[in-house]
């Protein structure tokens, strides 16, 4: 599995999307369930998926799928695949 | 609130007086609410009326004394915030576990829907201890008491939102609960307390996101069991933290780092676990899964719960 195919998996469960919902351009304004808790389960999911803890100035400042593999190509994890 | 206002309400606590120190109070113009036969008794001893509902306060009054178990003294703390802010409010916990007598939160229950009100006015005053009181509790309710003890610590202490103090004081908390056992002990009074106001500094998980959503259609479709909070607490806290502890390292790494034993802690809480009960209440967590997947408690569980995860319990794999 690719870390695209493991980003993809783990955003659809935090935020429970329907399919078709995700996209690299869905953002925190796009659906209900990407609230202030959901900051914390992907921080944590973020850990237990791609072993990559964001701080929590990191973690607010994770507002698009963008920004979140921006964050972890920062860490070293390709999403060139 | 803002979790500055959070903190600060969570860092208050109320005075903590003895039976004597209560007795020997000026409380000016004082009344009691609560059930018998202990809110009758604590008012004879203050020789003060007693009240069994809030409704029938009077006017006149400087000092409330709530006794009860959480719901009874949540009431009480919201009440007082609506009513009387004024008003000097002494809880009085019968039964540990909901540890509400020192907590700034206050949950009220409307059909089965929970009600959350958090902040430093729901603080009551003073909390006070009757030692006695242990050995009036029902074993059943004691040995669910237990389990929300236990919940809280363990919850507080693996939230993704507690910082290293906390974490310290919660696992010297849990260090003590280990050598505490499950049943009629007044020193459960004390842990219960502490324990709850600890995890109002960071937050409660999956235990709780699953106590919240089948509290109700449990007691609605076999209501001729115990499902209260503390009933659902104690029966889920030892599966939870099974798969707490297999869904990724940070159970057993923060343990180590905090001097505590995983395996000595999951050992010690499958004693309560219950698996006639688990039988009967898992079709209700097959039913309400999407509803516990959302619950704001269960979104801050220490690993996170996926909606795949339902096959680890429906599994029993733990077991």
């Amino acid at each position: 599995m690719t870390n695209y195919d493991k980003l993809r998996e783990l955003i659809q469960d935090i935020l429970l999307l329907e399919p078709g919902e995700y996209s690299l351009g869905l953002g925190r304004g796009d659906v209900p369930t990407w609230d202030s808790l959901a900051v914390v389960s992907i921080a944590v999911g973020l850990d237990e998926t791609f072993g990559q803890h964001p701080s929590p100035d990191e973690a607010t400042g994770l507002k698009s799928v963008a920004d979140i593999v921006a964050f972890l190509e920062s860490r070293g994890l390709s999403f060139s695949d | 609130m803002t979790e500055a206002d959070s903190r600060t309400a969570a860092a208050r606590r109320p005075l903590c007086w003895s039976p004597r120190e209560l007795a020997d109070a000026d409380l000016g113009a004082v009344v009691v609410v609560g059930s018998p036969p202990r809110a009758p008794r604590i008012a004879g001893s203050l020789r003060c009326p007693w009240v069994a509902d809030l409704n029938q306060l009077p006017q006149d009054l400087d000092t409330l004394v709530v006794v009860g178990g959480g719901r009874r003294i949540d009431q009480a703390k919201w009440w007082r915030v609506q009513h009387r802010p004024g008003l000097r409010l002494v809880a009085i916990a019968t039964i540990w576990g909901s540890g509400a007598e020192n907590s700034p939160i206050a949950v009220l229950d409307h059909d089965g829907v929970k009600e959350i009100h958090l902040g430093e006015q729901y603080l009551p005053d003073v909390r006070c201890t009757f030692p006695e009181f242990a050995q009036e509790i029902p074993l059943s309710l004691a040995r669910s008491g237990c389990g929300d003890v236990w919940t809280h610590a363990l919850e507080g202490f693996l939230s993704p939102l507690a910082d290293r103090p906390l974490r310290e004081e919660l696992a010297a908390l849990i260090g003590d609960l280990l050598g505490l056992p499950i049943g009629r002990d007044p020193r459960w009074f004390e842990y219960s307390a502490l324990a709850c106001a600890a995890q109002a500094r960071s937050s409660v998980g999956l235990v709780h996101g699953i106590a919240h959503q089948l509290e109700a259609p449990l007691r609605a479709n076999q209501a001729d069991g115990n499902w209260g909070h503390a009933a659902l607490c104690s029966l889920f806290i030892y599966p939870v933290m099974c798969f707490n502890r297999q869904g990724s390292d940070r159970f057993a790494t923060l343990a180590a780092a905090f001097g505590l034993d995983a395996d000595g802690l999951l050992a010690h809480l499958s004693t309560l676990f219950d698996p006639v009960g688990y039988d009967r209440a898992l079709p209700e967590l097959r039913r309400h899964w999407a509803e516990t997947l959302r619950d704001p408690s269960t979104r801050l569980n220490s690993v996170l719960v996926r909606p795949g995860a339902l096959d680890y319990f429906d599994r029993r794999v733990f077991a």
